[in-house]
């Protein structure tokens, strides 16, 4: 018998809760998401309702993550009430069909806060070797 | 025992493949080493929780909207699709299908001129190299027949010299009158000395011996 293909079965309980996640797909030390709908209690190893989209998270030879995303599924899927997981959710805002997710902004200051900080601290280091010169 | 797949299995009766963590059952103890460590809270400035705060609710908010929005869009467009089979709606799309089918009739048959043109040159280079090809082959052909024709020449020529029933007692007679003997010795000048006994006389070795 053959697996289910990783693009969607298709076939779904109506009534029963679905969501929009990421479904790793890649191998050891590749990463690559499908951004598939699928019922809320499955496991992600498990066969999903349908494919929305894909996202690579490895940065390609432009310096591009690629996302893809079949907004046209997506609005029916939201409008069947889909729920949506947070990484979904960020990328979908970065796309600009969500707003900004708060996790989003968040670790961009924390992000802005460390480069701060590091700077600071470099900036000591080289006062402190200047003085001891 | 895992029942988890079991149940799962039950309910949607699909051969799915499962990749399990490869981690510790549960069923084991904390590790000794383990047992007093207490995992680091992370701290949060008051500051940043109330930030936090603020933009999840709004986020929140602006989610509710959106899916309200999409799930009023989705009861729309169920209903407008109901109406759908309607006479008015059937008609415009008996319109649209004939509007579809001459469009679709025109490019069929500029396609098709197109294809004509391009099968017509296509014939025309085939053509070409076939006949391309059959010259070089009957050029390789008469090669072949100019070839074979000098070496039905030359045997013919050598034919003369050939031995046959009629000439083979003359040749019999011819060759006992005239026996070879191959055994002759050359030196290094070339000179053939025939015959089987001949002194040998060794001029230097003489010389030697002789003084």
């Amino acid at each position: 018998m053959p697996l289910p293909p990783a693009s969607g079965t298709g076939r779904y309980f109506v009534k029963a809760a679905k969501s929009i996640r990421l479904i790793r797909q890649g191998c050891t030390n590749r990463p690559f998401y499908h951004i598939s709908v699928t019922h809320r209690r499955r496991l992600n190893s498990q066969a999903v309702i349908e494919q929305l989209g894909s996202y690579d998270p490895m940065p390609n030879t432009n310096n591009e993550k690629l996302v893809a995303l079949n907004l046209e599924r997506i609005k029916f899927w939201l409008g069947q009430g889909a729920h949506v997981t947070n990484p979904v959710g960020e990328l979908l805002g970065l796309a600009g069909f969500f707003p900004i997710h708060p996790r989003s902004y968040m670790t961009a200051w924390r992000n802005r806060r460390t480069e701060r900080e590091n700077q600071a601290k470099a900036e000591k280091s080289t006062e402190s070797t200047t003085t001891e010169v | 025992m895992n029942f988890k797949h079991v149940f799962l299995k039950r309910t949607c009766p699909m051969v799915t493949q499962i990749a399990e963590a490869h981690r510790k059952p549960r069923w084991l103890p904390v590790a000794k080493s383990k047992i007093y460590r207490i995992p680091k809270r992370p701290v949060i400035s008051t500051e940043e929780r109330l930030e936090l705060q603020r933009i999840n609710n709004n986020y929140n908010t602006q989610m509710r909207a959106i899916r309200r929005f999409y799930h009023e869009e989705m009861i729309k467009e169920r209903s407008s699709l109901q109406s759908a089979s309607s006479e008015m709606s059937q008609r415009l799309e008996a319109e649209e299908w004939e509007k579809c089918v001459q469009i679709n009739d025109k490019w069929n048959s500029q396609v098709a001129a197109e294809r004509e043109e391009r099968r017509k040159v296509e014939l025309a280079a085939m053509e070409d190299f076939a006949l391309k090809r059959m010259e070089v082959k009957d050029a390789e052909m008469k090669d072949k027949i100019a070839i074979a024709s000098e070496k039905i020449r030359e045997q013919k020529e050598l034919c003369s010299t050939f031995i046959t029933p009629e000439t083979l007692e003359a040749a019999i007679d011819h060759a006992l009158a005239n026996p070879t003997d191959y055994n002759f010795a050359i030196d290094l000048k070339g000179n053939q000395f025939p015959g089987r006994d001949i002194p040998i006389t060794y001029e230097k070795n003489a010389e030697k011996t002789n003084v």
